[in-house]
This record gives C-alpha cells, structure tokens and sequence, in this order.
C-alpha cells in the first residue's frame, strides 16, 4: 500500500510542534510552491530540507516517499520538455524537439509535484495519525456554526485510520482462502484476473458492511452520539508554537517580496 | 439492581420470538453466568441491559430506569458496560489509550480526568505500558483486556461480557477472567455469557438459557447437579465434576458436588489417603508367605 511515510517516532523542534500549526504551515507552503517562480523553488527547497533536518527525517525518507511516484513524474517532465513550443535547444528527428521552454517548465512542474509530496511526507513522519485528525477536528471547528460536523468527521477519518490494517489483514486471510481453494491471481488472461478477484473484493466488502453494524452497535454501546464530545488530550498552543508559525509564515511570504 | 420482566422480544420480521417470557432480577455484587446453545438469545437478552434492544412487550430496569426510557439512554449505558464478543469490531481509537478514552470522551468529561480514567483502567487490566500501541498490533487476548478497559473508563456498575473467553489462548483466557473475577471482588456486577462451564464454578448464579427462554437459574452446584438435563441441551459440565461423575458410575464412593479441579483433588486425596492405609496392610500380610 503506498503511504506518504509512516509516523517516525522521535523527539524533535517539528515533532513536538501543534498538528493545526503543521497543517497550516503545509497549507501556506503549497500555495507558495504552486506560485514559485524564478528563484523561489531554490529557497522554498532550502526550507523543505531545513524543515526535514529539524525533524529528524532523513533523505532515505524522503526518496521512499517519492519512489512509487517516479514513473508519473518521468511522465510528467517528459510531456512538458516534449510539448512545449518555444526556442528548440535539441532536433530529434522526426520532427520531435526540446525548447529551452519546455525544459524550464518541465523541471519546474515536476519539482512542484516533489516538493508538495516532501511536505506532506515530512508532515506525516513527524506527526502521529491521532494528532493529524485532532488538529484538523480542532481547524474545523469554526466551522461547526455553518453546518460542518467537525466532530464527527475527526471520528470517521480515525474509524478509517483504524481499520485500515485490519482489512488489510483480512483481505490477505480471503487471499489465502481462495488460493488454498484453487484460485489463481497472478496467472492467467485479464478477464480471469479481474474474475478471480471479484472473490476477494465481494467476501471483503460483505465483511466490512457486517463489522460496520456491530462496530455502530459497540459504540452506541460505549455513548457515542453524533455532536460534541470532549478530547483526552485537548490541543493547546505553546508559545514555541506561535514563535514557529511566525518564522514560517515571515519565511514564506517574506519570499514573495524578495 | 438489573429487573426483567415478562420480557418478550422479536427481531423484525421474524415470526417467532427470540426471547420469551424472561423474567430475572440481578442483584448488586452478583456474578451471574449466562449459558445456553448457540443461538438461544442470551446475547439478545444481555443487549436489553443497555438499550440496545428494547423489549417487545414487559420491562427492563436498570436502577429503576426503564431502559424504554430514551432521554435517559446514555445514563443507562453508563451505568451498563458491555465487552462484546468480537474485540475487533469494537475498537474504535487508534491507540490503546485513545480507545479507552473514547467512552469518557463521550460522556463529555474533563481532559484531566479522562487521562486519570485511560492511567486507572489500563492499570485494572495490566496493559499500562501498552498505551501508545495501536491496535492491530496486539494479540487477541490483549485486544480483549483493551476493550474491558475502555468499558471500565466509564465507571460502570454492572459489565456485561459475551463470551469473553472465545478463540483465546489458556493463558490469555485466565488473565481475561481473572480481571473479571477481580472486579467481581470489588463490587462490580458481573454477567458473563460463556460455552465454557469450567468458567462458571465462580459464579453466584447460573442462568441456563434454552429456545428463547430461562429453562433453569440457580447455584453452581444445583445447575451442575442435573448432568442429564445438561446434556440434553448440549451443554457439559465442568471437567471435574465431570471425573467425580464418571468415578462413581464404576462403583467408587466419591461426592459430586464439585465443581472445580482444586476441590476435586481434595476429595481425591482425602479417598487415596483412606486406601493406603488398607493396602499396606494389605502387603505386610502378604510379606511375611514370601519370606
């Protein structure tokens, strides 16, 4: 299963930091890597690489981050070096040619794609998925008064945080059933593969339509209702929090007016 | 105090009820056991304690409140914990600890004194150096102790437990119930439903459940007493009393009424101990022809 980088536990400046601070400072920083131009992408890298340094996470992490993604960025930089009309740099024949343009925007669209992906893989190695969903519960609150139910939605992203390792699980049990019964699927036509898993997803499906009632029932069970709930660790801003939103937003913007 | 009474109850759209006429009242302090065959509603009739059923006809009451009673169904549920049968579907936090928060959490309780509650139920369980775990990591049975524990953050007065013991581990199941007999010890209402009949010698009192209604209710002893009726419905006995039965079908003079392996080498002793006396007699007879 691809996965952005799971949780390092470790104690760093960037672990210890607010999950909301953390979202939002990735939240600015998209935005900054999506408008960079000229020698922006140069400095915003530098403060990715700031940012990994002060969280502990290594370039290993990153690269494992970034690996499933190398084909669609080869895709990515290839469409744009080759389609972009502009000054040609290099004929291929026939009829084929590099611009100097599509070069340029060739690097700069696949180094967007990767730096969004590094900040978002730095974000989830230094925070724990809990934490995630607390802080993001905890931005959406406001929203509470036009409607949006903060509450229950951090329940159902941790509900399906939580279950995803017992699917999985169980997907793997199905598998083993199905092969010990004489199913195949790595051999075979499309057409076979397609049908041959048609035999995990089904049992997989049912099973999770049957956990999801008796789960409703244990936690009607436990007093769940839909609405306000209180938290076991309630988030609270630490001046260092302050200090370091400050630095990344003076940082981020500060680029703009450079 | 946990009162039923004249309790009917039917799934929708079955044609015959699921319970019938189940009358019972389940004092303070008790450890009652529940047994029966596969499907004779004794986990229906447990999920009648904390509303999630609600009867047909008749009454529920937990401290008086009728469990019909829907502006009062989250105190019920407080007051009634339930351990489900299968630890996996009723795991709801990512971590141990935040598991076990999610009860008080719903009870809408202090940030402090949640975390004084996860500290406190994981301790009654011996998972408190498990708090960071997540989930899917642990055995079954520490799944099992997990989900006690976040029943036990609610501060319940009575839990319920489906078979608490299935699919785990011999080791795995005495810690289970060990936990349960010392909340037992300490005041705790206890209703444990359970196959296994060796669980059931520390009960108060045994409900045998069969098609839907009570067919029996009494001590350890009086329940274990009628092998044959036990029998007929499919259900055994504990394996000492089991032994003592099977003794004195052959003729050897030894009490019944035992429930438990410890009484049952007691009485065994106590028998072996009579007989050697008998039998070295025996041998000093019989010496001195050799000689």
């Amino acid at each position: 299963m691809y996965n952005l980088g799971q949780y390092l536990p470790k104690e760093s400046a960037v672990h210890r930091l607010d999950p909301r601070i953390k979202i939002l400072s990735i939240v600015v920083l998209s935005v900054m890597v999506l408008k960079a131009r000229g020698l922006e992408p140069a400095l915003l890298s530098l403060f990715l690489a700031a940012a990994a340094f002060a969280g502990g996470v290594k370039l290993r992490h990153v690269i494992d981050a970034l690996r499933p993604l190398a084909v669609f960025l080869l895709i990515l930089f290839s469409l744009h070096v080759f389609l972009t009309s502009g000054t040609p740099l290099l004929n291929i024949p026939p009829g084929i040619s590099i611009t100097r343009e599509g070069l340029q925007l060739g690097i700069l669209t696949t180094w967007r794609f990767a730096a969004l992906v590094t900040g978002a893989s730095i974000l989830t190695l230094t925070t724990t998925p809990s934490e995630l969903v607390s802080g993001l519960e905890r931005l959406l609150r406001p929203f509470n008064r036009i409607g949006l139910p903060s509450h229950d939605i951090a329940v159902m992203i941790s509900l399906a945080l939580r279950f995803v390792p017992t699917l999985l699980d169980e997907l793997g049990r199905l598998r083993k059933a199905q092969l010990a019964r004489g199913a195949e699927f790595s051999k075979g036509s499309i057409t076979g593969r397609v049908k041959a898993s048609s035999s995990l997803v089904i049992p997989l499906a049912l099973g999770s339509v049957r956990r999801a009632e008796e789960l409703a029932r244990a936690m009607e069970a436990r007093g769940y209702e839909r609405g306000p709930r209180t938290y076991l660790r309630e988030l609270r801003l630490t001046p260092a929090d302050y200090a370091a939103f400050a630095v990344v937003i003076i940082f981020l913007t500060g680029l703009k007016l450079v | 105090m946990i009162e039923v009474e004249n309790m009917y109850f039917r799934y929708d759209g079955d044609s015959k009820p699921t319970l019938i006429d189940i009358n019972l009242a389940i004092e303070d302090g008790e450890y009652l056991a529940i047994i029966g065959p596969n499907g004779c509603g004794k986990t229906t009739l447990i999920q009648h304690f904390n509303a999630l059923h609600l009867p047909e006809s008749g009454t529920v009451r937990v401290d008086g409140i009728p469990t019909s009673d829907s502006r009062r169904v989250r105190e019920i549920r407080r007051l009634v914990g339930m351990v489900f049968q299968n630890p996996d579907n009723q795991i709801v936090g990512m971590t141990v600890e935040e598991d076990v928060a999610f009860g008080p959490e719903n009870l809408g309780l202090e940030p402090r004194e949640i975390g004084k509650r996860v500290v406190e139920s994981l301790e009654a369980v011996g998972l408190s150096s498990f708090a960071k775990r997540p989930p899917h990591t642990l055995s079954g049975g520490e799944k099992r102790l997990v989900a006690m524990a976040g029943v036990l953050a609610m501060k319940p007065r009575y839990i319920a437990f489906d078979e608490p013991t299935s699919y785990l581990d011999p080791s795995s199941s005495r810690r289970v119930l060990d936990v349960i007999r010392n909340l037992n010890r300490e005041g705790m209402t206890v209703i444990h439903i359970t196959h296994d009949m060796d669980e059931i010698a520390a009960a108060d009192r045994i409900v045998v459940m069969n098609e839907g209604r009570i067919h029996q209710a009494g001590t350890p002893h009086e329940i274990c007493s009628d092998v044959e009726r036990l029998g007929m419905l499919g259900l055994g006995i504990p394996k000492a009393t089991e032994l003592l039965w099977k003794l004195k079908k052959r003729g050897e003079i030894v009490r019944t009424d035992i429930l438990t392996i410890e009484e049952a080498c007691d009485e065994l002793v106590a028998r072996l101990r009579k007989g050697i006396p008998d039998r070295s007699l025996r041998k000093q007879q019989e010496e001195p022809r050799d000689v």
